[in-house]
């Protein structure tokens, strides 16, 4: 797909050379977007319209392009973008083009290069083979070409969804007051076209998911294989393990709901004993722990990130204790993924979207609303909140995609 | 019903030096001698026509390296005291532009420019319409200098894309008569401008093939007259029960260059906008 952005000025509508330029490309076979209108208040006045056009290949724009300039639809005047070395490692060149998470393009050498990850709050690295990527400022190394400015740079807005889906529901649209049991349908139903298409689904859970008892549901869904990454902490893995293991969460008895003696130090317990083995896997391996989601991922071989925090106790060994290599391997695991399931996490979910691709479907379930509208505050705007129990959703998910 | 505000005056050039020396137009072929004494002639048979009509003609001086300079139309456009001269597409005839900007300048004209990069062929591409400005493109000007014209002239500017290579001017296409009327001819006009054509003027004379090709639409109106270098009999009909008084002048000396009356002339009275 080779693109190009024109522009028609004049008394373009009375003359029907609007019309002309538009009936010229779709009989071209190529598509346009408008990109920009300024209609003529009277008849006296110019309009001009802004197009991008959408042809198969380079040649057919070409050919097309040079038909569109006998109607007097021009190439806007589009410079290269501006490269600059960056002169010492993790330091972006000042005056840095700074990434949306929204589909981007860079012009180089008279062509269009579609960024290969977009990812929000990052560089654009220009290989020296003119691939274009995002690098976040620490994977900066002297010597890297970044675009500066923002000549050059194109960003395409998603577009709206068109027909009935949960997307329909988008961002701001955020509300406990839905119909949960059409919205986890839809969601299922949104699940299983992702899983058809090839694409990947990437569950990330908070600790609660397992305090509520949802996590044998999240184990099937795993074991289903309807979960091919996972992206946790160290509450969630250990807490999982411990209710596998001990029967408890965080102590408190996850068939019973009630304390335990001594269950506050469980946790610690199992942390140490896993400690011991050296890694979940070793754990799983050698009998330790026989049950969960890490043990289904464990035995699937899903792959799993768990970063770590200040406050974590411990922790596990598998846990990244250094955030910007837990961000690291997240992205790592990030290409093919096209659902996103964030399941009662705050803070996992938020670093989780900061990483995403903006066309990537974002499903936030969370009791507490201001989880769910923090995340599309942080510009994560492809994200549906649902406002619900975690354990109970889960559990409709996963009688929607396993029973069916 | 109102009589058209311009076309009484006019810029005319002697035809001293006129002569098919190149082929920028099917109608050129440099074969064919141009018998100077008859064209002339002919040419001083308009003159006199036009005079007769009642209009003024303002001459420019002859020069020998411009055989086209004779056709004035394509020195550019007028707008009150505003003059905006041409981009000729073709290098053969760019030279014309020096020399007509002297003349604009010496009589009082300001003269603004069209930017580099866009054609345009002046009144021979671009006539008035009732408030508007029919301006053709695809041979001789680009529909991407409309926009420019507009925003010199400040006149509306109705794009008509030629699709005969033979009417490759509007003017051998397009004959406003008054506010209401005009000798048209389609067939040298794609669809869309068919269309914008059709919704501009509300009663027109609808010229066939040949009777395009035999240049009718490249008439000169001078209030009620019509001096044409062919008349249809059912185009003079239809002319004089609209009470035009028509005058035919042989200029066949002219259209081996694929030039008319239109384009012998220019109008210096116009106004837009």
């Amino acid at each position: 797909m080779a693109s190009e952005v024109i522009e028609v000025e004049g008394h373009i509508i009375d003359s029907l050379i609007l019309a002309k330029v538009l009936d010229v490309i779709l009989a071209a076979g190529a598509d346009y977007q408008v990109l920009d209108v300024d209609i003529g208040k009277t008849n006296a006045d110019t309009s001009r319209v802004q197009l991008e056009v959408r042809a198969g290949d380079d040649d057919a724009l070409t050919t097309l392009l040079t038909e569109l300039q006998v109607h007097g639809a021009n190439r806007v005047h589009v410079t290269d973008a501006e490269l600059v070395v960056a002169d010492r490692d993790g330091v972006l060149p000042p005056g840095f083009y700074s990434t949306t998470n929204l589909p981007t393009a860079v012009r180089i050498e008279g062509h269009w290069v579609d960024c290969e990850n977009p990812e929000m709050d990052c560089g654009l690295l220009v290989t020296s083979g003119n691939r274009v990527r995002t690098a976040p400022m620490h994977k900066v190394r002297a010597g890297d070409r970044f675009v500066v400015g923002s000549e050059g740079v194109r960003v395409t807005p998603l577009e709206r969804p068109r027909g009935a889906n949960p997307f329909e529901f988008m961002a701001s649209e955020v509300s406990s007051e839905k119909p949960k049991g059409l919205l986890v349908a839809d969601v299922a139903h949104r699940i299983r076209l992702a899983k058809d298409a090839g694409g990947k689904v990437l569950a990330v859970c908070g600790p609660a998911v397992i305090h509520t008892g949802a996590g044998p549901d999240v184990a099937r869904l795993v074991e289903g294989g309807w979960i091919d990454v996972l992206f946790a902490g160290n509450g969630f893995a250990t807490h999982d393990i411990e209710s596998n293991v001990l029967g408890t969460s965080l102590g408190i008895s996850v068939q019973e709901g009630i304390g335990t003696e001594g269950g506050h130090s469980n946790h610690l317990r199992v942390i140490n004993e896993v400690r011991r083995y050296g890694s979940i896997a070793a754990a799983v391996e050698a009998g330790y722990v026989d049950g969960g989601v890490m043990y289904e991922c464990v035995r699937r071989g899903v792959p799993f990130v768990l970063g770590g925090s200040v406050r974590d106790d411990g922790p596990l060994p598998d846990v990244y204790p250094n955030v910007v290599e837990a961000a690291d391997a997240m992205r790592y695991l990030l290409p093919g993924v096209t659902v996103a399931l964030m399941l009662a996490s705050t803070l996992h979910a938020i670093a989780t979207g900061n990483l995403l691709p903006a066309g990537v479907e974002t499903f936030c379930v969370d009791i507490n609303q201001a989880v769910v509208t923090k995340l599309a505050d942080r510009g994560s705007h492809q994200a549906l909140g649902i406002v619900t129990d975690v354990g109970l959703f889960t559990r409709d998910l996963c009688d929607q995609l396993l029973t069916s | 019903m109102t009589a058209l505000p311009w076309g009484r005056r006019y810029l005319m050039c002697p035809p001293e030096h006129f002569g098919v020396v190149y082929e920028i137009n099917p109608w050129m072929h440099r074969e064919v001698v141009v018998d100077r004494d008859r064209a002339y002639e002919q040419w001083n048979g308009l003159v006199a026509a036009l005079r007769s009509a009642g209009a003024q003609i303002e001459m420019l001086d002859p020069h020998p390296d411009l055989p086209d300079l004779v056709f004035t139309a394509n020195a550019g456009i007028v707008n009150g005291t505003q003059f905006v001269p041409a981009r000729f597409r073709h290098p053969e005839r760019q030279g014309e532009t020096p020399w007509d900007v002297q003349w604009f300048t010496s009589n009082g004209f300001t003269v603004d420019e069209l930017p580099d990069g866009v054609s345009h062929e002046g009144a021979g591409d671009a006539l008035p319409f009732n408030g508007t400005l029919v301006s053709g493109y695809r041979f001789r000007s680009d529909a991407a200098s409309h926009a420019y014209l507009s925003r010199l002239t400040g006149a509306p500017v109705r794009s008509v894309e030629l699709v005969d290579e033979r009417l490759y001017h509007l003017d051998l296409t397009f004959c406003p008569l008054d506010d209401q009327r005009a000798i048209v001819a389609p067939s040298g006009w794609d669809s869309y401008a068919r269309r914008v054509l059709e919704a501009l003027v509300p009663e027109a004379i609808v010229l066939g093939d040949d009777d395009a090709l035999a240049f009718t639409a490249n008439s000169v109106v001078v209030g009620t007259n019509v001096v044409m270098p062919s008349c249809p009999p059912e185009v003079g009909r239809q002319l004089e029960a609209w009470g035009f008084d028509v005058a035919v002048c042989d200029v066949s000396e002219f259209l081996k260059a694929g030039g008319g009356c239109r384009c012998l002339t220019l109008a210096l009275d116009v106004t837009l906008g």
